[in-house]
């Protein structure tokens, strides 16, 4: 909100795919900067861990890793729409996981585990068609909308539930979800196939070219008649739907589901994606770039919880992180001739 | 725009009126509904609970309106909260009570010059930069405290901040209506004040009219820190506890208070006393329905019904924000409106 205030000389050569700027092609150093700084980071991260402790390394640590970030990571693949397309942050991802999880399980023993799923995630994915019509249509703050839809919708959550902490029934469905296919654990393989996924829409289709125009220059894209609200809309329902299959993940995995399980996720998924260097100024930005800055803090936290770093100091390695990585974002963009 | 900004017919200027004067309409309905339901609501000394349940979140408000005003947000006051209140509780051994309450104040002055320099200097994104001292500060909070709550030495000197002063309002009431009617004169009738919304609905072309926009942005947040100081401190004292898990919900609900009072996220446009009905309007929606022992997700379902159901207003009619809707002319044209019809009738142009 505030650099678009302050800085409101018209960014005419970003078409939203790193590199091709015109203006950046002269400095190779500034354009590769946002290319290879995460995959060395991770590498280095990678370095660091093993030097400090002989089990970072192991399979099983970096398996487990990845099991951590899968249902987060669902998450991070909406929320990187949203930002992509201007729509700031959803802050109702707490309210959309819990109705995952607390219908999942709550309607588990009428209708079986794989249908009571699929009526959590088209819950949530109304409610964020909700956040949708309000923001893209409607042109209302999508802080301020997503904060209320989201109490309306915890709210009913609960009420549908009567507030109390609901209990799974089916440990076959949380057996297969904690299981392996050919040694590799299923929720990771859910993760990738929603990241890939994710990833080819944003950059393969009609709708992925929509999501970057409606981020980088609002009038400029409706000027093309592209349809900005669609757009807009629809990252937001994305979102709620994503966030719905985690919540109904979480669900699954914990086998209980109480009104604040997804309160976090919200914050996490925009910090994964602010340290993978998406600009809420949209316009910008991809899946592997916002998968790279999950990954980055999910190693940066196994690394402290291995040395035994108290939780505390975690949260202030996290927003240290969130604050060096805008601040080293900005900068380079500055410096490549980029607002 | 000039077809949009000319009323058609009476119900579209009563609904602008509505909407114009939105925060004193539902805070009415919502005290006329608390009464009834309520025995003995307007009771001094239920009133005065009433109001004094807000008044840690309001302090909180206080300071958000002018962040919000100023086009910004501020995520971090729940946890400067804490830490404040940590400062003035957990100090009182070595320093004691009143030096140990500066403490606290400072504290927040200084989180508030973390949160400004984060915005102002390094120009992170408003949302996200407080987003990042927020997990900064609550993890300090954690640390000094080892994740447990600390007490004070006296238990009986927060006592007076609580009890009712004159018969009517508790001394931290008196604080929190103190400042935001300071705030309502500052923002109003000061030179500085109306910059602050210059700010806030274009910090460029504000810098560029001689206004030092990224000061006032600066000080937007030092005083958003100082109110959640003040906020902290009061509540520590109070209660005689600092914990590093208080206020860990109260900034949303602190922004929905604000923005029911008509302040807008996007800057430029807001009020103190619209804050301070936003704020009677959910105190008294509290004390209503918990009366009525309306389970507290319920509650959220109607707080969070009304905050969508304001806002959705205020969109539709903001295109016709060159009306004339002061009380004066909404009434004449109302009336002359009632009369016969004359659809040429004082067609204004917007400004």
């Amino acid at each position: 909100m505030s650099d678009a205030k302050l800085d409101t000389r018209l960014d005419t050569t970003a078409t939203g795919v790193p590199g091709t700027s015109r203006v950046t092609r002269a400095k190779l150093g500034a354009r590769l900067g946002p290319l290879i700084g995460m995959p060395v980071g991770i590498v280095l991260l990678l370095v660091i861990g093993a030097l400090l402790s002989d089990r970072f390394l192991s399979i099983g640590n970096l398996v487990n890793v990845l099991i951590n970030i899968s249902i987060l990571g669902v998450i991070v693949v909406g929320m990187t729409f949203v930002f992509i397309t201007r729509g700031l942050a959803d802050l109702s991802v707490p309210a959309t996981v819990a109705v995952g999880a607390i219908l999942t399980l709550g309607l588990q023993p009428a209708i079986g585990t794989f249908p009571a799923a699929l009526v959590g995630i088209l819950a949530a994915c109304a409610a964020g068609a909700v956040n949708g019509l309000l923001i893209g249509y409607a042109r209302i703050n999508p802080v301020i909308t997503t904060l209320g839809v989201s109490t309306i919708v915890l709210g009913i959550a609960q009420w549908s539930v009567g507030g109390v902490i609901v209990y799974g029934s089916d440990p076959a469905a949380q057996a297969f979800i904690n299981g392996r296919v050919l040694g590799i654990p299923v929720i990771v393989i859910i993760f990738l196939v929603v990241a890939l996924l994710g990833h080819l829409v944003l950059s393969r289709t009609v709708l992925g070219r929509w999501v970057y125009a409606a981020g980088s220059n609002p009038d400029a894209t409706r000027a093309s008649a592209v349809p900005l609200a669609r757009t807009r809309a629809t990252a937001f329902v994305m979102t709620g739907a994503l966030s719905g299959l985690a919540g109904a993940l979480l669900g699954i995995t914990l086998q209980t589901a109480r009104p604040a399980i997804g309160v976090g996720y919200e914050f996490d998924a925009i910090t994964a994606v602010v340290v993978g260097g998406i600009s809420l100024l949209g316009g910008s930005g991809s899946i592997p770039r916002a998968l790279g800055g999950l990954l980055f803090v999910a190693l940066l936290n196994n690394i402290l919880v291995l040395q035994g770093v108290p939780t505390a100091v975690q949260g202030i390695a996290k927003g240290l992180l969130i604050v060096g990585a805008v601040s080293l974002d900005i900068y380079l963009r500055r410096k490549g001739g980029r607002s | 725009m000039s077809t949009a900004a000319s009323p058609r017919g009476g119900w579209s200027l009563a609904l602008l009126g509505l909407v114009r004067y939105r925060v004193i309409v539902i805070l009415a309905a919502t005290l006329v509904i608390a009464a009834t339901f309520v025995p003995g609501f307007f009771d001094a000394r239920t009133l005065s609970l009433g109001i004094d349940r807000v008044a840690t979140m309001g302090l909180i408000a206080i300071g958000l309106t002018v962040v919000l005003i100023a086009g910004q947000l501020d995520l971090s006051g729940g946890a400067i909260l804490a830490l404040s209140g940590i400062a003035a509780v957990g100090l009182q051994e070595p320093l004691g009570q009143i030096p140990a309450a500066f403490v606290g104040l400072g504290v927040g002055l200084l989180a508030g010059c973390v949160n400004g320099v984060l915005v102002v200097i390094l120009r992170i994104n408003s949302l996200v930069a407080t987003l990042a001292s927020m997990l900064l500060f609550r993890a300090v909070c954690h640390l000094i405290t080892d994740s447990r709550p600390v007490s004070g030495i006296d238990p009986f000197f927060g006592i007076p901040l609580t009890q009712p002063v004159l018969g009517t309002l508790s001394t931290r009431v008196f604080i929190f209506v103190v400042l935001i009617l300071l705030l309502h004169v500052w923002l109003t009738r000061m030179v500085s004040g109306r910059n602050l919304f210059a700010v806030g609905s274009n910090a460029t072309s504000a810098a560029a009219s001689g206004i030092r926009s990224r000061w006032y942005l600066f000080g937007a947040f030092v005083f958003s820190g100082l109110m959640a100081g003040i906020a902290g401190v009061t509540f520590g004292i109070a209660s005689n506890t600092g914990s590093p898990v208080f206020g860990d919900t109260i900034v949303l609900t602190a922004i929905a208070a604000v923005v029911i009072g008509g302040t807008r996220l996007e800057g430029g446009i807001g009020s103190a006393l619209g804050t301070l009905g936003g704020l009677l309007t959910l105190a008294a929606l509290t004390t209503a329905m918990e009366y009525q022992s309306i389970p507290a997700y319920v509650q959220d379902i109607v707080t969070g019904a009304i905050l969508l159901l304001l806002i959705l207003l205020d969109r539709l009619t903001h295109a016709r924000r060159g009306t004339d809707v002061s009380p004066a002319a909404l009434l004449r044209r109302l009336s002359s409106q009632s009369g016969a019809e004359h659809p040429q009738e004082t067609e204004r142009t917007p400004a």
